[in-house]
């Protein structure tokens, strides 16, 4: 475990963004992690577009995606990446506030890889923050093309 | 009848060849008689009276006796040489004409006789054709069934009672009338496709609208025969028709309330729909500001324990347990809203399964507890198995958690049969009750009849239930003293039919 993967968290509230940022903090995940605020600025980056013309050539690790974002939303953006064969292999986290059945049932239909309800008690939000950024950008083997361990 | 007094009845042999002998024998007493007052030369004419009186009354037969007999004894009495046979040669032309007259009156006589014949056979013949109509027509009189019948240029011909009692006309008043004038028939497709229709195939149905003889209209299930003649030219339509207006209103009526139906439900579909919009509003907009309170109420305590005195850790715990205590009530109404909006899916369960599963669920509340747990025999009911489930799992955790204060708490749980597809389920227990009089707000949603820090809850369980059971068609109510326990009821079907 030389490096860690590169965590892309689509987050359009910053007090969520400051939240998660801070526990990655506490387990020192938080150098490799991209924000997006956005679905279109999640999309932009995952195909080099607007700021991220200039980014390295390797995909995230994970992508960590709310549902309820601005612009595009979330499962619109988790579809587009499923059906990119160039995108489809990147690990998608849904992390949302919703225990939306249905949400759930669309996600998993549309090929996400674990969706997690972000926990209102703090302390379990920030372990499941950090099991979720040790898991995919440590511990999990990302597909081949990534940042990180390639 | 009255042709039967025109015609008299024909003669029998013995009284033909009697009337005769009779005839003659008058006609020769009378020629005698005037040949004795000089009155010579009317025997002929009498005996041809004689022989057409006989011709015509009995025939042909009787007719030629009297022909001979007249001949014979005209020419004994009569013509000279007188008393004798004999015929003089002068005489021959006379007889000769005698004879011919008198064949051609009985010629004459068998002609009529023959026409008299062939008609009292038509007669007879009438008459049966006539009983056989009025016996046929009398049996379709019989029938409630409106039926009548039309020649092919729609003119009524026929009208039994059933078509009087449909539409009110009297078979005087209905026929000879054009079918289609009088009754105001509406068609359901042209007229003329159902002509052909009817020349094709030989009949016809469809549903056809008409008027009464008061003006009202109705709708007939009307079915068409067409009936040929001997040369199968189409000759008259047998037309039946059923009053199906009340059936074709209730239709109508059934049509309007399925579509008020159709728009009830797409109505509250656009409702649940806004509903499921709010719940889901609920769940992420409302969650996230009280994630954040946590969150950064967490961090402000971690980054200033160090200044914070005593009270102020116990406002930041106070912050914390709101915070908390907000979160779960959102949960619970959002699974409260959940119920509502999902649908159930129905089918037979074990409530005694149902009822280990929800203990297993309770059962890490009560560690430590003494409860005294008695389940009871329960039946197979119709439902769904999770949401009954959760009815359970909240009735049973209430009832562990208002017997907390007990040294030994008694939770009791088993069912009653009251109705046969019926069953009735009941959760009791020894804790702290409530009392009656406060009944009706114990299923409101957010409704408590205990301060929080005595015990805890949202106020949404009871409230799940009674939704739980509602729909599933059952009814929940309780029963309690206080301090003196508890006891829950709700009512399921036994089966999918009820």
């Amino acid at each position: 475990m030389s490096t860690i993967g590169r965590i892309l968290l689509v987050e359009d509230d910053p007090k969520d963004v400051e939240l998660t940022l801070t526990a990655l903090e506490e387990y020192n995940l938080a150098n490799e992690v991209v924000v997006a605020r956005d679905g279109e600025e999640a999309l932009n980056y995952l195909y080099y577009r607007g700021n991220f013309t200039m980014r390295s050539h390797e995909n995230p690790a994970v992508l960590l995606l709310d549902l309820k974002l601005p612009k595009i939303d979330g499962l619109e953006v988790l579809k587009q990446i499923k059906s990119d064969g160039n995108l489809s292999m990147i690990p998608v986290v849904v992390l949302t506030s919703s225990r939306e059945e249905k949400d759930m049932v669309t996600s998993y239909k549309l090929g996400v890889n674990a969706y997690v309800v972000k926990p209102v008690d703090f302390h379990e939000f920030v372990n499941a923050i950090r099991e979720l950024g040790v898991f995919w950008a440590v511990i999990n083997e990302p597909p081949p093309g990534s940042v990180g361990r390639a | 009848m009255q042709w039967e007094r025109q015609l008299p009845k024909p003669l029998s042999a013995i009284q033909g060849y009697g009337l005769a002998v009779v005839c003659v024998s008058v006609s020769f007493a009378v020629a005698l008689f005037l040949d004795r007052h000089h009155f010579s030369t009317v025997s002929q004419p009498l005996f041809l009276l004689a022989i057409a009186i006989v011709a015509w009354y009995a025939g042909s037969g009787p007719a030629a006796l009297a022909v001979v007999l007249s001949g014979l004894v005209n020419d004994y009495f009569f013509i000279p040489p007188l008393y004798s046979f004999y015929i003089t040669r002068d005489d021959v032309p006379h007889f000769v004409i005698f004879i011919l007259v008198a064949l051609l009156l009985s010629w004459f006589a068998s002609i009529r006789r023959r026409v008299e014949r062939a008609l009292l056979q038509s007669r007879e013949d009438l008459k049966r054709e006539v009983a056989e109509r009025t016996q046929q027509a009398s049996l379709l009189n019989l029938t409630h069934d409106t039926i009548f019948v039309r020649d092919m240029s729609d003119v009524i011909t026929y009208w039994n009672r059933g078509a009087q009692e449909l539409y009110g006309w009297t078979p005087e008043e209905a026929i000879g009338k054009q079918a289609h004038e009088l009754l105001h028939a509406v068609f359901p497709v042209q007229i003329d496709s159902i002509r052909a229709e009817l020349l094709d195939s030989g009949r016809w149905e469809g549903e056809v609208e008409k008027t009464k003889s008061d003006g009202t209209r109705v709708v007939v299930a009307s079915r068409w025969s067409l009936r040929r003649d001997d040369q199968m030219r189409p000759a008259a339509i047998l037309e039946t028709n059923n009053d199906i207006t009340e059936r074709k209103r209730r239709e109508q009526e059934i049509r309007t309330l399925n579509e008020d139906l159709q728009k009830r439900g797409t109505e509250l579909a656009a409702i649940n729909k806004e509903l499921e919009a709010f719940a889901y509003s609920v769940s992420h907009d409302l969650r996230a500001p009280l994630r954040h309170m946590v969150g950064f109420t967490e961090l402000l305590q971690k980054h200033a324990a160090p200044v914070l005195n005593e009270k102020s850790h116990r406002y930041v715990g106070i912050i914390l347990e709101a915070a908390k205590r907000m979160g779960d009530l959102i949960d619970d109404l959002l699974a409260f809203s959940r119920i509502g909006r999902t649908e159930t899916h129905k089918k037979s369960v074990s409530l005694e399964q149902l009822v280990r599963e929800a203990l297993s669920e309770v059962r890490h509340e009560t560690e430590g507890r003494n409860i005294e747990w008695k389940v009871g025999a329960l039946p197979a009911c119709y439902g769904d198995g999770s949401m009954l489930r959760l009815a359970l799992i909240n009735l049973i955790s209430n009832a562990a958690k208002f017997t907390r204060t007990r040294p030994k708490a008694e939770i009791e749980i088993g069912s009653t049969d009251q109705k046969p597809d019926q069953v009735v389920v009941f959760v009791r227990d020894n804790g702290v009750g409530f009392d009656m009089k406060y009944s009706d707000k114990l299923f409101g949603v957010f409704q408590r009849l205990h301060p929080h820090d005595t015990f805890e809850g949202t106020g949404i369980g009871l409230a799940t239930v009674q939704r739980i059971i509602h729909r599933h068609g059952g009814r929940v109510w309780a029963e309690s003293q206080v301090d003196s326990g508890a006891t829950f009821y709700f009512s399921l079907s036994k089966s999918g039919g009820g």
